[in-house]
């Protein structure tokens, strides 16, 4: 079983992507690591870029 | 140009305090006129944005979609040029994140930002709990029948803001009052004094500013010489640049935490248990499966109540929204309610499902200017939530509920209701 799963916030809303559970209603699915994640990909909440994220401690 | 009828509800406070002619006019708009001019007597000419997408662009574009160039709240011809001679040329009253860009709105959201992240209320949790608890006890032996909105709805998010603002218990009905004088000037049984026209409303309203100011003016001098582990500590403290907030900037950063910060939090979660006691199955269903249901009741009660009405932009180039061409200077209306009804990205809109799911409700808006404190009102929610659902056995309205008369942030002023708790 994968470990070690990340989480990664927007820096402009707050908005956490979690790793381990993905964010199926974007179709993306448990497990999918951030750098597997699109580079288009937007935040969901407010619209802003992938690379306006960071690796966070939870 | 939108007809004149409709152009006149959507800005009329009794029409958003009954609902039905806000929500026709939209769903009128968003299936003829999506994005359309709006003149209103009195009022410059504005754009009408209704649907979800055209709002989500608009929010989106914050370089091309200014918040502090004109009003960011509809305003007349006549209050406009008043706070324009009061406000030395500014068409704001305060200049909080709400009314700021770049870059100073970034400088001012990054102060108390790390505040109000899920990292940093996570920690509040177990205190909050406390606080649902006991609002939850006290509804219990209110003997079966309470006026929800007034005991319980209003009171619960007061008290959790003014706490991580800084303000004593005993302030807080202050509080509460001042912060419904601010955004039910129009309602008179909210307002300082029952206003007879748009000048008396204007002064009235510069009195509770005014008064918000003085108290918070207070707040600063004791926090600069005592500073304390609070939201108070950090405006009183916080720098800009190197340099200490602005006193324009300081005292609007403390007012839009003290109102905002618990008052469309309270209209959410009276307007959802109003629409629990009209929808017995979609509570049985909620309390048939909790946690699953839990985060999409809750996304569903923001998308229902949608408190925030409506924001202003301008445009600051000429610029091209849904095929139209919008002008620089143009002003804009961002209907929330209309986007969280929008038959497009909504199943069956106009019903309450405790279980919705795609739920992209705009309630919190989007883009740089998204909620702050969005976090912080999802978390009280569903604690309030979970304390009190598994203890109430039997809901139904005992009167018919009402809403303030207000066109910007408005929602439930009385739920009265009958139940059964443990």
């Amino acid at each position: 079983m994968a470990t070690g799963f990340k989480t990664w916030q927007c820096e402009n809303c707050g908005f956490l992507y979690e790793e381990e559970f993905g964010l199926p209603a974007e179709g993306i699915a448990p497990g999918t690591r951030w750098e597997d994640v699109a580079d288009d990909f937007i935040c969901p909440n407010c619209g802003f870029a992938k690379s306006q994220f960071s690796m966070i401690e939870v | 140009m939108i007809p004149q009828q409709i152009a006149h509800t959507i800005v009329d406070p009794k029409a958003y305090a009954a609902e039905k002619p806000v929500d026709d006019a939209f769903t009128w708009l968003r299936r003829e006129m999506p994005l359309a001019v709006a003149q209103p007597d009195g009022f410059d000419p504005f754009w009408v944005v209704t649907r979800h997408r055209d709002i989500l662009e608009v929010e989106r574009q914050n370089e091309l979609f200014h918040n502090g160039d004109r009003s960011t709240v509809v305003t007349s011809k006549t209050a406009d040029e008043k706070v324009r001679s009061m406000m030395g040329g500014s068409p704001h009253l305060v200049r909080s994140l709400v009314q700021m860009d770049n870059p100073d709105h970034g400088y001012y959201r990054r102060l108390t930002q790390p505040y109000f992240l899920p990292q940093n209320i996570r920690k509040l949790e177990p205190r909050i709990r406390e606080i649902a608890k006991s609002f939850v006890n006290r509804m219990a032996e209110k003997g079966g029948r309470c006026d929800f909105a007034r005991d319980i709805a209003f009171l619960y998010p007061l008290h959790v803001i003014m706490e991580i603002l800084g303000v004593p218990e005993v302030d807080e009905p202050m509080m509460l009052r001042l912060t419904q004088e601010l955004f039910g000037s129009a309602d008179a049984e909210m307002s300082r004094s029952a206003p007879a026209d748009e000048n008396e409303g204007l002064a009235a309203l510069m009195a509770t500013i005014a008064d918000f100011v003085a108290y918070f003016n207070k707040m600063t001098e004791d926090r600069r010489a005592h500073p304390r582990d609070d939201v108070a500590s950090v405006i009183a403290n916080g720098t800009v640049n190197g340099q200490p907030l602005g006193q324009l900037e300081a005292m609007s950063y403390y007012i839009i935490v003290a109102t905002a910060g618990h008052d469309t939090t309270s209209n959410t979660t009276a307007g959802a248990l109003w629409a629990l006691a009209e929808n017995p199955g979609q509570l049985a269903l909620l309390k048939k499966d909790m946690p699953a249901c839990m985060p999409l009741f809750i996304e569903e009660s923001i998308r229902w109540v949608t408190p925030v009405k409506h924001f202003m932009r301008t445009a600051t180039a000429d610029a091209t929204l849904a095929g139209h061409k919008i002008a620089k200077g143009d002003w804009l209306m961002l209907s929330y309610p209309s986007g969280n009804r929008d038959e497009d990205v909504f199943d069956d809109p106009f019903a309450f499902k405790v279980d919705r799911t795609p739920n992209r409700q705009v309630a919190f808006g989007y883009g740089a200017h998204v909620c702050l404190g969005q976090h912080l009102a999802r978390m009280e929610m569903r604690i309030l939530w979970e304390e009190l659902l598994p203890r109430l056995h039997e809901l139904e309205l005992a009167g018919e509920p009402r809403r303030m008369e207000a066109a910007f942030v408005c929602g439930p002023k009385s739920v009265p209701v009958r139940y059964r708790m443990q």
